[in-house]
């Protein structure tokens, strides 16, 4: 048995009576940047929600730190993993600081105020998000890009080794997605917070990740670091497209610039999962 | 800096306290029989022989006292219960919870047949115990019916709730019909949201309820917070959110089914003071709570000294006079919630 910070065993999710996965086996690098893509309704989202016991599994079991989660208080794993949902919602009267001060919650004890630690966790994630100049504005009154660095900011507050991300960039403006990946990058390099995310872009999966995992019909199909991954026959065989790869001169990142239907034209069509 | 600090909340508090004195000062001293400032005041420091006890401790008294504890539980339990099904039109009538503890409460009355009118302490430590348990039946049916894929849904709570409140009230009147008729009055009257039968044994039977559970809530308060964010959210947070809202449902109803048990049904101070709170004081329950606390004592003590008064000598039920409000309201947040 390998000592893997997050990993799951013969793993089955779903949603009432459908089944998104079955026996999935899949073990998180410890300290690294993995991102999962795949076609909509291939199980990236169902399985980052299933790690994050967001979502209960129908039949197998996730590991963290080889304990299993079930076994675990919810308010222990808060401590260690935290989850950010896609396009999270909250009140638009609600300050950034206040929501970022809810991370704290599974430091605290019932009713306690908060300790000297707390207010220090609040300030960093405020100040490495760079939502700390806006600390006291509510909610409704920021644009997506302000608002979706705050709630990364909640998430971090909470000062998990483990930071799961359903497509923390999706909705933002090319300035922000930039944004919001530095912050991971940031946090990966000086925290060495072990991340998983879901993101649609492979140009920023390939440029951000160590590893990539590529998902289909509920199967990963290959993983690999991203000069393995993002390569024309594995973009065939995960989204059945015929895409343009070449390598960017100035780092050797890969990079898809264009790409088109297979012949046989048929389309991925699913609802996201 | 905030808007709502600290300081505007102590003064809006204090504000809400020095509205109570006065409602209460105007409920003793204005009625059939008025009373003036230095009679009211005399009574109350006279120890037992002035003039008027027997009108201000036996009849006006007893009568604020309950309204203000029944206008605090309603108005505190419709915090909750919104808080916990994120639907800012939940409210303990609304649920069917009123409903649920009535009907156990009239089953009790029609077993209790031609005891009522005695002050007989069982009965009146029981009513409450019997309300429980219908109250929380009635929650508890409403919880399990309002699971979806695995999470409470908002709207099937309140839809739920509707449905099961009907089905409890058409209970309670079919029995209500088959009772004697001095039973069939006072349930009636008491059916629809009356304080007529106030007086103090009631209040020390409700008394040990709240002591008991409005400090959980106000300790639970901070996890009312969080439940305003999306379920995911919540439970990454490391929120039992299950437990919780179990907790939150129970002390919400055992606050409710103690109220009913004294005054009956008065429904929309659970709606009506929670959205108050909120724009008085914002979004914060360990401040809105206690806010929801007061306001619901200053809403039901001046309705029901505009009960007791609009058509003196008659008396109209409080709940009647809280509905006038409590039905336009609805419908106005009905409306402003859609767009």
């Amino acid at each position: 048995m390998d000592m893997s910070i997050l990993r799951t065993e013969k793993l089955q999710a779903g949603y009432e009576q459908h089944t998104v996965f079955q026996d999935l086996e899949f073990a998180v690098k410890e300290g690294k940047i993995t991102t999962i893509i795949g076609p909509n309704g291939c199980g990236k989202s169902t399985l980052l929600k299933t790690m994050g016991r967001i979502l209960k599994q129908k039949a197998g079991t996730v590991f963290l730190y080889n304990q299993d989660l079930r076994s675990l208080a919810t308010r222990e794993i808060a401590k260690r993993l935290t989850l950010l949902p896609q396009n999270p919602v909250g009140p638009n009267e609600l300050t950034v600081e206040e929501l970022v001060t809810y991370g704290r919650f599974p430091h605290l004890n019932q009713g306690q105020k908060s300790s000297i630690a707390d207010q220090k966790a609040i300030e960093w994630a405020m100040d490495i998000t760079k939502t700390i100049s806006f600390r006291h504005r509510e909610l409704g009154s920021l644009s997506g890009g302000e608002r979706q660095k705050v709630w990364l900011a909640m998430a971090l507050a909470q000062e998990t080794a483990i930071l799961l991300l359903d497509e923390p960039t999706t909705y933002l403006d090319m300035v922000h997605q930039l944004e919001v990946l530095k912050i991971v990058q940031q946090l990966n390099r000086q925290r060495q917070c072990t991340i998983v995310m879901v993101l649609h872009d492979i140009n920023r999966a390939a440029r951000f990740s160590h590893e990539i995992v590529a998902m289909k019909e509920g199967h990963i199909v290959a993983l690999g670091s991203p000069q393995e991954m993002i390569t024309p026959e594995v973009l065939k065989q995960v989204f059945c497209i015929d895409a343009r790869v070449m390598l960017d001169p100035r780092d050797g990142v890969p990079v898809c610039f264009s790409y088109d239907n297979l012949q046989t034209e048929k389309e991925t069509i699913g609802g996201e999962a | 800096m905030l808007k709502y600090s600290q300081e505007r909340f102590v003064g809006i508090m204090l504000t809400a306290l020095g509205l109570i004195v006065a409602a209460m000062y105007i409920s003793l001293s204005y009625g059939v029989f008025d009373l003036t400032f230095a009679e009211v005041v005399k009574t109350l420091f006279s120890q037992g022989n002035g003039e008027y006890d027997v009108l201000i401790y036996q009849f006006r008294l007893p009568r604020i006292v309950i309204a203000g504890l029944v206008g605090t539980g309603l108005g505190v339990a419709g915090a909750v219960l919104q808080g916990v099904s994120r639907n800012g039109l939940a409210d303990p009538g609304i649920l069917g919870i009123n409903a649920g503890a009535g009907l156990a409460i009239v089953v009790f009355m029609f077993f209790y047949q031609g005891k009522l009118a005695g002050s007989d302490w069982f009965s009146i430590l029981a009513m409450p115990f019997f309300g429980l348990i219908g109250g929380l039946a009635a929650s508890i049916f409403v919880y399990l019916l309002s699971w979806k894929n695995g999470r409470l849904d908002s709207q099937r709570f309140l839809l739920t709730g509707i449905a099961l409140g009907s089905g409890f009230a058409a209970l309670s009147l079919y029995i209500t019909l088959k009772m004697d008729p001095t039973d069939f009055h006072t349930a009636t009257v008491w059916s629809v949201g009356s304080l007529f039968h106030a007086n103090w044994q009631y209040s020390i039977s409700i008394l040990p309820w709240f002591l008991f559970l409005l400090p959980i809530i106000f300790w639970k308060a901070h996890i009312l917070d969080l439940f305003q964010l999306e379920e995911s959210s919540v439970k990454s947070l490391g929120v039992s959110v299950g437990r919780e809202q179990v907790i939150l449902l129970l002390c919400s109803t055992g606050l409710v089914s103690a109220c009913v048990s004294v005054s009956g049904s008065i429904g929309f101070v659970g709606l009506i003071v929670p959205h108050l709170a909120k724009s008085l004081t914002g979004i914060r329950h360990q401040q809105m709570i206690p806010l929801c606390a007061m306001l619901g004592m200053l809403l039901v003590i001046v309705a029901d000294f505009i009960a007791k008064n609009i058509f003196a000598p008659a008396e109209v039920a409080t709940g009647t006079i809280i509905s006038l409000i409590g039905v336009p309201y609805f419908i106005y947040l009905l409306f402003r919630s859609k767009a």
